[in-house]
């Protein structure tokens, strides 16, 4: 029946890409999860179509780049917390953990498997944004598009990485998370917009939606980088490094 | 307490030198313990008939007798040498959450061939023991070698040495049964294709169910499953935790109907079960924990032998001696949470 049979242990790519096919086809099968994470950012592109609510958003490429943003938010903090505390919870992870795979490649392949999926809304929210906006987009803007979607994702996916440490059960996460990303959403739609003051406008740029959707702004008219989008990749760094570490340190594999 | 010891005077008097290489994991934790749902097979006769095919099949996948000795680097084994009648080295383990020892200083050997039992109340440190043998949790101190390989500086090592079956089966609920035997079978290294998870499902009796997901199998499915991805990759050592628990007694009979013929066939099992008339009738020795120590490690009969005239024992048996009135003679009469 086997083919193999190791002596020392089984090798790294096959247990890699056992795992990759395995959490690729549960990501096949999370398309109602996707769909969710694209909902949001459709509503934002739909809902500011006309050239003043564009104008009041700071213009087609920030409401494009929030769009995104947002679209990363929820599919990074809701979708990937979410599914690792109800793996966590159901003993997923102790069941993998008994097996001779590196626990770094178990949480890797969840990460790729993510980064994927952010990909793949990124792509979509884009195309349909640079249409309804009427922005033209050359083929160098969507790869920088696709680097900043993966860099914005990491962003997210570091803070539910953080929720994941901090909070056990998978029930407590799914309320901190709805939580975290209304409060986002709120704070970066409400806080750009300038309808809270300028204050809050400034939080609300410098918050980690608001680094993200500035660097999408930025690749999407890469002529006008200026000072401000150099800090925004430099937030986003901090944050990925701030709320990884934390979450790291305090995640736990078991619920218990 | 003498069953603590190391029979070997070499091994015994030889003081573990190794400082422990903290593994890279950021942190441990337990099983999560759950019954897993009560099997719905329909009858006892097709029962014993699927039992018989799995049986065929977890045999196929065991060695049988010794198994030939695998290179292991000279640095790797500081236990009893790959290859030889160890199977399974504890070495005075501790495993510590907060405040409260779970294990206190356990010493256990296994030989190949064997099937041992580990007994205890609940709340004894029996999954803690199991589970810093798995490796899923980092004791405090003391040593576990699998197969000559210690679990803590050679995890991958060791583990691929290892058969698990958690107590509550645990995979990925969105995979299909296909995928998920796929996924474990490559996770030790084991290549499949197609034809032969098919065959590989034909003898565990889910043949018609490979595009299924897996939480949509009855609880015996799951069982059945789960105890062939344990074996997938014929390992040196099978450890089952409370593999009956939740099973209805078809179920049940058809398991022990297989740990039977694995002892016949010389597999190596450590299992932990609940059920003494159970242990009693399949393990060759049994190990009895509570309060995270070893109380005693013989085998059944000689456990019964030696406790018949005991105070405590003679107060709890009813007619002759059981290895349950033992146990409860050694453990205590009251419930544990």
């Amino acid at each position: 029946m086997r083919s193999s049979q190791p002596a020392t242990g089984p090798p790294l790519p096959l247990v890699m890409s056992s795992l990759l096919r395995a959490d690729f086809a549960v990501l096949l099968k999370s398309r109602r999860s996707l769909l969710i994470s694209v909902f949001l950012p459709m509503v934002i592109l739909f809902s500011t179509n006309s050239s003043k609510a564009a104008h009041s958003f700071g213009g087609s490429l920030f409401i494009i780049g929030l769009a995104t943003a947002l679209g990363l938010v929820s599919n990074s903090i809701l979708g990937y917390a979410l599914t690792v505390s109800r793996d966590r919870d159901q003993g997923v992870f102790q069941r993998l953990r008994v097996t001779p795979a590196p626990t770094w490649t178990i949480m890797t392949s969840r990460l790729a498997m993510q980064a994927l999926s952010n990909l793949l809304i990124t792509v979509i929210v884009v195309i349909v944004g640079s249409q309804m906006h009427h922005v033209s987009l050359s083929a160098g803007t969507y790869a920088l598009v696709l680097v900043v979607s993966i860099l914005g994702g990491a962003v997210f996916l570091s803070i539910g990485q953080a929720l994941v440490g901090l909070v056990k059960s998978a029930d407590s996460i799914n309320a901190a998370g709805r939580v975290l990303t209304i409060g986002l959403v709120l704070l970066s739609s409400l806080g750009q917009s300038g309808t809270l003051g300028s204050a809050w406008e400034s939080i609300s740029r410098w918050s980690p939606v608001g680094v993200v959707m500035t660097l999408f702004a930025a690749v999407l008219n890469l002529s006008a980088w200026d000072t401000n989008d150099s800090l925004a990749l430099l937030a986003c760094g901090g944050y990925i490094v701030v709320f990884g570490a934390i979450g790291i340190r305090w995640f736990q594999w078991d619920a218990r | 307490m003498s069953e603590n010891r190391d029979p070997d005077p070499v091994r015994r008097d030889r003081k573990s030198d190794e400082s422990f290489q903290p593994l890279a994991e950021i942190v441990t934790g337990e099983l999560i313990a759950g019954a897993p749902p009560g099997d719905r097979l329909a009858t006892a006769d097709g029962a014993r008939g699927v039992a018989e095919l799995i049986a065929a099949a977890v045999l196929d996948r065991f060695v049988v007798g010794p198994r030939p000795a695998e290179p292991v680097h000279e640095h790797v084994s500081r236990g009893a040498p790959a290859g030889s009648g160890v199977i399974l080295e504890v070495r005075d383990l501790s495993v510590v959450y907060g405040a409260k020892t779970a294990v206190d200083g356990i010493s256990l050997q296994m030989n190949r061939g064997e099937i041992f039992g580990l007994l205890g109340p609940n709340g004894a440190g029996k999954t803690s023991t199991l589970s810093a043998i798995e490796g899923l949790i980092k004791p405090r101190s003391g040593a576990v070698f699998v197969d000559g390989v210690d679990i803590r500086r050679h995890p991958s090592q060791a583990k691929a040495k290892l058969g698990v079956q958690l107590q509550a089966t645990s995979f990925q609920s969105q995979l299909t049964i296909k995928q998920i035997i796929r996924l474990y079978a490559g996770l030790y290294g084991v290549r499949l294709s197609d034809s032969e998870i098919t065959a590989g499902l034909r003898e565990i009796g889910l043949e018609g169910d490979a595009t299924k997901p897996f939480k949509q199998l009855s609880g015996g499915q799951q069982q059945r499953l789960s105890l062939y991805v344990a074996v997938v990759h014929d390992p040196a050592l099978l450890l089952l935790d409370e593999p009956t628990a939740g099973l209805d007694p078809q179920s049940r009979r058809q398991l022990w109907g297989r740990i039977e013929d694995l002892r016949q066939q010389g597999g190596s099992i450590l299992l932990t079960t609940h059920s003494m008339e159970e242990a009693e009738a399949v393990c060759d020795r049994v190990a009895i924990i509570d309060h995270g120590t070893l109380l005693t490690c013989e085998t059944p009969q000689d456990l019964i032998a030696k406790h018949r005239d005991d105070p405590e024992v003679r107060k709890v048996a009813h007619g002759d001696v059981t290895l349950e009135d033992v146990f409860i003679g050694l453990t205590g009469s009251e419930i544990r949470a």
